[in-house]
C-alpha cells in the first residue's frame, strides 16, 4: 500500500519551499563560499576548497577584531544610551496629559527618515568646515574648527549621535506601551504604604517594564551589530579606520576588494556576536517575566 | 553670456565641419539588431547619450540602456554579472583605473576597429585604454589630469608679497613647485576662515594623489616585479608633504573625509587658495551662479616636485563584452560615441578629449574666441597632459589603494610616523602581490 503524505506536510510544502529558497540556500552557499578564495571577478575562483583558511586569515587579522571590538563598544554605548533617553522620555510622555496623541506621532519622525539621509544630514551637521555645529560654535566665540568626523573619539561621538538621535524613539515607543498596560493597584498601594517616587520606580515601574526593555534590546541589538549605512556615509569607516566597524570593513572586503569568500567567513564569524546578544537578552527576558510570574 | 554664445557659436561652427567630414565614416548597417548598454551616468555625460539616436538612425539598430549609474556602482553592478555569468550585454562604460579587473570580460578592440581610427587617439590615451597589450575600451572626451586652480588676488597684494618674501625668502608668485605650495598654503592660512590648500583624503583619492607626488619626488608606487616599492625614502617626502600641511592646519581638517565633490565645493566657496584638480571643475569654479571664487580663478600646470612634474591621469572610454551576440555592431556603436564629432559635442563642454584633431579644435577656438579663463585652462590642461600617466594596470591596484588609504590617513593625522605607516601599507601589498601569484 502506498503511503500518502501527510496532509500538514503538503500544506506546509510552500512555505518550506519558500524559506529554503530565500533563506537555506543561500545561507549554505554563502557558509560553503567561505572556505573558497572566492572573488567576484574570477568566478572560476568558487570552486577551490582551501578549508579553513580565510577563518585563520580573520582569526589572525587585528584589523578584523579591531572592528569587531569597536562594534561591541559601539552597540553597548548606543544601546545604553538609548535605554536611558527612551526610558526619560517615555516617563515624561506618559505623565502628559493634554496633546499626548500628538507627542507619540512627533516622537517617532526620526524613525521615519531613511538612515542614508540620516547620515548624510548628520554629515552636514558635524562638517569642520562649513558643518552647523562649527558654525554655532564659532558664532559663539570659539575659533576652534572641531574635526567631528575626523578625530577618533569625536567621530564615534557623531554617529553615535546619529544613531542615538534615529533610534532613541524604538525604546521610547516599546517602554511607551509597558506603561499603557501597567496595572495602577501597586502604584496605588505603594503611595499608601508611603513609599517616595523613587522607590515606586525602582521597585514597581522598572521591574514592570524590564520584558519591553529587554525585548527592545534585542531589537536595537540586532539592528546595531549591523549598523553599516549612517557609517559609511558620515566617515566610510576612516580616517585610519578609527570608526570602522563590522559591516563597513565586510562590505569594503566583499564588493570594493571583490574577494566575496573571505567577506562571507567575517560573516559568519561576526554572526557570533549577534547570536550571543540575542540569547543574552532572551535569557534576560525570560528571567524578568518570570520575575513578574508571567511565566519564563 | 556674450563669450558663452560665441563658444556655442564657434563649437556649432566646428560640428557642422567635422560632421561633414564624418558622414563620410560608415558605420555600418545593423537591422534589426539590438545593443544593451551599461553606461556611466551624471550630468557632464549625458549630452553625449543626446547622440545616441543619430547612430540608431544611420545604422537601422537599436541601443537598450540596462543602467545608468556612477562608476562605483557600475563596477559593483559588473562585478556581480561576472558573479553570475549575466555578461551577454554588449557596451559597458569603462575607465582606466577599473579596465585591468575585469578579466576576460571585454574583448580586443583591435581585432574590430581598424588601427587609422585607433591613430586618431592621442597615443597616452591608447596606452592607458590598453591591458596586456588588448585593447579594452576606446577613449571618449572625458580625460583627466588635474592642474592647479589658484586665487588670483593673492597674487595681487603688494603687502602680502612683501610680507611673504621677508618671511621665506623668495618671490611671492604662482607656484612652481610642490615645496612652494606647501610654503605659501601655510603662509595663507588662516583657519577657520581660510585654508592654504586641500586635498582627497580618503579612498582612491588619496592613494592617487600621493602617488603622483611620489613619481614627483622620482620614486616608484611598484617595483617591476609588482612588488611595492612606495615605502621608500622618496615615498617618504611625499606621504610628509601631506602630513606637514595637515599638521601645520593649512588644510581643513576634515580633509581626511573629503573627495572630489568636497574638494570642488570648498574651493568654490572661495575660501581654499590653492587648489589640484580636475578639468570638469574648470566652468563650475568661474560661474557667479555656483561659486564665490568665480573671476578670481586662475589655473596653471601642476607644479613640480623634487624629480618632475607629473600627473595621475585617467580616463573614460567604451568597451564591448566578449559575450555580446553582434560585437561589429557594438563596436560601431562604440565608434561613433568616441568619434571626433561626438568628441568635439563633449569637450565643448569643458571636459577633456582623447583624439589628437579634438583637442587641436580646442585649443585653436580658444584661443580665437574671448573667453580669456576658457583659454587659460584649456592651454594648463594641454600642457599637464603631457605629463600624465594612469595607474599601474594590473586587477590589484584598486585592493592596494583600500591598503593603503587608511595608512596615509594614520600618517596624516599623527597616529603613525609616515616611514611606519608606508611599511606597514608595504607589508600588506606586498601579502596582496604574492597572493596574486605575481612572485
Amino acid at each position: 500500500m502506498r503511503r500518502r503524505i501527510p496532509e500538514w506536510f503538503v500544506l506546509l510544502m510552500p512555505a518550506f519551499i519558500v524559506i529554503a529558497a530565500v533563506v537555506l540556500i543561500p545561507l549554505i552557499f554563502s557558509l560553503y563560499s567561505s572556505f573558497t578564495p572566492y572573488k567576484l571577478t574570477r568566478p572560476s575562483t568558487l570552486w577551490t576548497w582551501i578549508g579553513e583558511r580565510n577563518y585563520e586569515r580573520i582569526l589572525t587579522d587585528w584589523k578584523f577584531w579591531a572592528a569587531f571590538g569597536r562594534t561591541i563598544l559601539f552597540l553597548t554605548i548606543a544601546l545604553n544610551l538609548e535605554l536611558i533617553f527612551g526610558l526619560g522620555i517615555a516617563l515624561m510622555v506618559n505623565k502628559v496629559t493634554w496633546g499626548q496623541r500628538t507627542l507619540r506621532t512627533v516622537l517617532m519622525f526620526p524613525m521615519m527618515f531613511s538612515p542614508i539621509l540620516v547620515g548624510f544630514q548628520f554629515k552636514f551637521i558635524f562638517n569642520d568646515n562649513v558643518g552647523l555645529v562649527n558654525n554655532v560654535l564659532q558664532s559663539l566665540g570659539s575659533d576652534a574648527a572641531l574635526p567631528w568626523l575626523v578625530d577618533g573619539k569625536l567621530a564615534m561621538f557623531s554617529i553615535l549621535f546619529a544613531e542615538i538621535w534615529m533610534s532613541t524613539s524604538v525604546f521610547a515607543i516599546l517602554i511607551l506601551a509597558g506603561l499603557f498596560a501597567m496595572p495602577r493597584d501597586p502604584l496605588e498601594a505603594a503611595k499608601v504604604d508611603g513609599c517616595t517616587p523613587w522607590q515606586s520606580f525602582r521597585h514597581i515601574t522598572l521591574p514592570f517594564l524590564m520584558p519591553f526593555i529587554y525585548i527592545a534590546m534585542t531589537i536595537r541589538s540586532l539592528d546595531v551589530a549591523r549598523a553599516y549605512d549612517i557609517v559609511q556615509i558620515m566617515t566610510g569607516g576612516g580616517p585610519a579606520r578609527r570608526t570602522e566597524l563590522l559591516w563597513t570593513l565586510m562590505s569594503r572586503t566583499g564588493y570594493v576588494d571583490a574577494k566575496m569568500g573571505l567577506a562571507n567567513a567575517m560573516g559568519y564569524v561576526s554572526i557570533l556576536l549577534s547570536i550571543a546578544f540575542t540569547i543574552y537578552f532572551f535569557r534576560k527576558l525570560s528571567a524578568a517575566r518570570a520575575e513578574l510570574g508571567m511565566g519564563a | 553670456m556674450k563669450s558663452v554664445l560665441f563658444n556655442s557659436l564657434v563649437a556649432c561652427t566646428a560640428l557642422v565641419a567635422v560632421s561633414e567630414s564624418a558622414a563620410a565614416q560608415d558605420y555600418g548597417s545593423f537591422p534589426g539588431v539590438t545593443i544593451d548598454a551599461k553606461l556611466i551616468g551624471g550630468q557632464q555625460y549625458e549630452a553625449l547619450y543626446g547622440r545616441i539616436a543619430d547612430w540608431e538612425a544611420l545604422t537601422g539598430a537599436k541601443v537598450n540602456i540596462l543602467s545608468k549609474k556612477s562608476h562605483f556602482e557600475i563596477d559593483r553592478e559588473i562585478k556581480s554579472d561576472m558573479a553570475a555569468g549575466t555578461t551577454d550585454w554588449c557596451v559597458g562604460s569603462n575607465h582606466s583605473s577599473f579596465a585591468p579587473q575585469y578579466e576576460g570580460l571585454y574583448t580586443d578592440l583591435n581585432a574590430l576597429v581598424s588601427p587609422d581610427i585607433v591613430a586618431e587617439f592621442v597615443p597616452g590615451n591608447i596606452g592607458a585604454a590598453t591591458v596586456g597589450g588588448e585593447l579594452l575600451m576606446l577613449p571618449r572626451a572625458q580625460f583627466d589630469v588635474s592642474v592647479l586652480y589658484y586665487l588670483k588676488s593673492n597674487y595681487t597684494d603688494p603687502e602680502k608679497a612683501a610680507e611673504f618674501k621677508a618671511e621665506y625668502g623668495y618671490d611671492l608668485a604662482v607656484p612652481e613647485t610642490w615645496e612652494q605650495v606647501k610654503d605659501q598654503a601655510i603662509f595663507f592660512a588662516d583657519p577657520p576662515n581660510f585654508y592654504g590648500t586641500q586635498y582627497a583624503g580618503k579612498d582612491e583619492g588619496v592613494v592617487g594623489r600621493f602617488y603622483e607626488m611620489l613619481i614627483a619626488e622620482g620614486g616608484q608606487y611598484l617595483n617591476d616585479d609588482y612588488s611595492p616599492a612606495f615605502n621608500s625614502e622618496e615615498g617618504v617626502r611625499a606621504l610628509q608633504w601631506f602630513v606637514d600641511l595637515y599638521q601645520a592646519n593649512a588644510v581643513p581638517a576634515g580633509t581626511t573625509s573629503y573627495v572630489w565633490d568636497d574638494l570642488g565645493q570648498g574651493f568654490a566657496s572661495g575660501t581654499i587658495a590653492l587648489n589640484l584638480d580636475w578639468p570638469g571643475w574648470a566652468g563650475f569654479f568661474n560661474d557667479p551662479e555656483s561659486s564665490k571664487a568665480a573671476g578670481n580663478v586662475g589655473v596653471a600646470v601642476q607644479p613640480m616636485g623634487s624629480a618632475k612634474r607629473t600627473g595621475w591621469a585617467g580616463l573614460h572610454g567604451f568597451s564591448v563584452t566578449n559575450d555580446c551576440a553582434n560585437k561589429e555592431a557594438a563596436a560601431s556603436f562604440v565608434m561613433y560615441l568616441t568619434s571626433e564629432e561626438s568628441q568635439l559635442a563633449e569637450s565643448s563642454g569643458g571636459s577633456l578629449p582623447t583624439r589628437t584633431a579634438v583637442w587641436n579644435a580646442n585649443l585653436e577656438t580658444a584661443a580665437n574666441g574671448d573667453d580669456a579663463f576658457r583659454a587659460e585652462a584649456l592651454a594648463a590642461f594641454a600642457e599637464g597632459a603631457k605629463h600624465s600617466f594612469a595607474v599601474p594596470p594590473i586587477p590589484e591596484w584598486g585592493e592596494t589603494t583600500n591598503i593603503v588609504f587608511p595608512e596615509l590617513q594614520a600618517a596624516i593625522v599623527g597616529d603613525k610616523t609616515a616611514q611606519q605607516a608606508l611599511d606597514d601599507a608595504a607589508a600588506e601589498v606586498d601579502e596582496l602581490m604574492q597572493d596574486a601569484g605575481y612572485y
